[in-house]
């Protein structure tokens, strides 16, 4: 078991060495796929975030004064009921939910995130329109609530969206398709490497095959080869992101206040998750580009 | 140990490298594969290890017939078959020793293990003393034994010889048959191709005698002819 391990990190290690440059170029592309991979998935995220406000098909927002009374949160309540025929449903998202959602939208900018309190915050009621009910004629039922005591204002979602996901969507989408085409790549750099590995060794191979070496003895060193090409390069793309993360971080929190800016940040932890969603592809790449490369260039 | 029933096997409609061979050989014995280039005895010894399969026939090697042996119990097969080739197949980075001991590494023998055999089979074809050379620091013959010590490093029941001395002077050639003759003795039953006159008249052993594919003479005790 011990001289079997020792010989497969020998083989691997030795292979490594001989096909550097093959090797180099496939964990590159690795790496560089990967990360915009992972790219795409964080500025998702931070998209995300920036939407944070409208999830679950919110179209209207009825800001209240901090100071607003029961009675005149009541009142506003009513008011959205009534409305049943445009307002299919209604959240009320009080100071400490506001709150915990500030953490996403000032997540850039902890400045002005820190200046909110449970006294300053404004609490919301968050709608969502009926099938059949457009922004336009959300916009005129809100006149019967928009001038109740203790509203703040009404936002509607479209002015705020609509740049946002578009955007969203745009780099969101290309990136994606970037990052898979150079997958494809890298899976295929992965392939061909281990073609030529186990090209410029088809003479042990050969001989391993008359003295009896099973076919699984003879393909784990050169998968264990492509899995580590997809897991260095996971790695490498890590860091990667890591220090684009921060530096974008840190470029946000010196833009100017209002930019709108302030949420497209990822500070919660989401950048592991990434890290580790890499890793699992850079790993599943190299073990499909070894793996097909081992099964089919082995029988010589 | 091996039997062959009405083998055929040819390389495409006009190449029927051998056809419907049949015959036994015991264990232990001593077997020349004998005919003109092309006649089809390496194939022949190809398909005693399922390096090749016939399309008709059956191949009995110690006791199954390994002509739809499923893959996977291939090497188990050959881990009883040593195999010398006239090129010697070697692997030119490795040292003498790491060529044989290669052949124990690879099918997962312990490494105390080959620590002990490899030197005691390097010792039994002569190159005691050799074991860190390169393949190209050693003469043809030398190079010859270091694939029947790997051949037989494993203590395989049959060892297949394709032309074994045919890159050798006759003198050097006489030494790795006797080699072969050493290894025979043990109970190693050896099947090996030859187109060497004087090797199969000087040993006097079985001859098998192939033309375009067809055995035309099986003779205990034989000659070239
Ligand atoms: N892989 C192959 N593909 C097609 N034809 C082949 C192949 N191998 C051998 N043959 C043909 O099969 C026939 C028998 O070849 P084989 O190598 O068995 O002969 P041999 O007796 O070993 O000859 P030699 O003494 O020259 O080594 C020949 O006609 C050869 O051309
Ligand atoms: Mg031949």
């Amino acid at each position: 078991m011990l001289s079997r391990l020792r010989y497969i990190l020998r083989e691997t290690g030795d292979s490594f060495r001989r096909n550097a440059t093959l090797t180099v170029a496939s964990i590159i592309t690795a790496a560089i796929s990967l990360l915009g991979v992972g790219l795409t998935l964080l500025s998702q995220h931070a998209f995300d975030n920036l939407l944070a406000r409208w999830e679950g098909g919110v179209e209207m927002i009825v800001f209240m004064n901090p100071t607003a009374t029961p009675d005149q949160l009541q009142l506003v309540s009513d008011a959205l009921t009534a409305q049943d025929q445009f307002i299919e449903s209604y959240t009320y998202c009080d100071e400490k939910c506001s709150l915990e959602e500030a953490d996403r939208i000032f997540a850039g900018e902890p400045g002005v995130r820190d200046l909110l309190t449970e006294d300053t915050i404004l609490t919301q009621f968050k709608a969502v329109p009926t099938e059949n009910t457009d922004v336009e004629l959300l916009r005129q039922v809100s006149d019967a609530f928009s001038e109740l005591p203790g509203v703040y204002d009404v936002s509607f979602a479209e002015d705020q969206i609509s740049l946002i996901t578009q955007l969203q969507s745009f780099f969101g989408f290309r990136l994606l398709l970037l990052s898979i085409f150079l997958l494809l790549a890298a899976i295929l750099l992965i392939w061909n490497t281990i073609r030529t590995a186990i090209f410029a060794r088809r003479r042990e191979i050969e001989v391993m095959k008359l003295v009896g070496a099973t076919d699984w003895f003879i393909r784990v060193p050169f998968m264990l080869e492509g899995l580590l090409h997809g897991i260095v390069g996971a790695g490498l793309a890590s860091i990667g992101l890591w220090a684009w993360n921060s530096q974008w971080t840190t470029g946000v929190q010196n833009f100017p206040d209002n930019s709108g800016f302030s949420a497209l940040v990822v500070v919660d932890g989401y950048d592991q998750t990434v890290m580790l969603i890499m890793l699992a592809i850079g790993a599943l790449a190299g073990a499909i580009g070894s793996g097909i490369a081992a099964s089919r260039f082995l029988d010589i | 140990m091996i039997r062959l029933e009405n083998v055929t096997k040819s390389y495409s409609s006009e190449v029927v490298a051998v056809r419907d061979a049949s015959f036994d050989v015991a264990k232990g014995e001593f077997v020349f594969l004998v005919g003109p280039s092309g006649s089809g005895k390496s194939t022949l010894l190809r398909m005693l290890n399922r390096q090749d399969r016939p399309e008709r026939g059956a191949v009995w090697v110690a006791g199954r017939n390994i002509v739809d042996m499923p893959a996977g119990r291939v090497p188990h097969l050959r881990r009883n078959i040593g195999n010398i080739f006239q090129d010697y197949k070697l692997l030119l980075e490795k040292s003498v020793f790491e060529n044989v001991a290669f052949a124990q590494e690879v099918i997962g023998r312990p490494t105390h293990v080959i620590k002990q055999q490899v030197p005691a089979v390097l010792d039994l074809v002569g190159l005691a003393g050799k074991e860190d050379r390169l393949p190209h620091q050693l003469s043809g013959g030398e190079q010859q034994r270091v694939s029947v010590a790997r051949a037989f490093v494993n203590r395989p029941l049959i060892l297949l010889a394709d032309e074994p001395t045919g890159n050798l002077d006759p003198a050097t050639g006489e030494g790795i048959m006797r080699l072969l003759d050493r290894i025979n003795k043990t109970g190693t039953t050896v099947v090996m191709a030859t187109h060497d006159q004087r090797i199969v008249n000087t040993m006097r052993k079985r001859v098998i005698q192939l033309d375009r594919g067809v055995i035309v003479r099986d003779q205990a005790r034989g000659v070239y002819e």
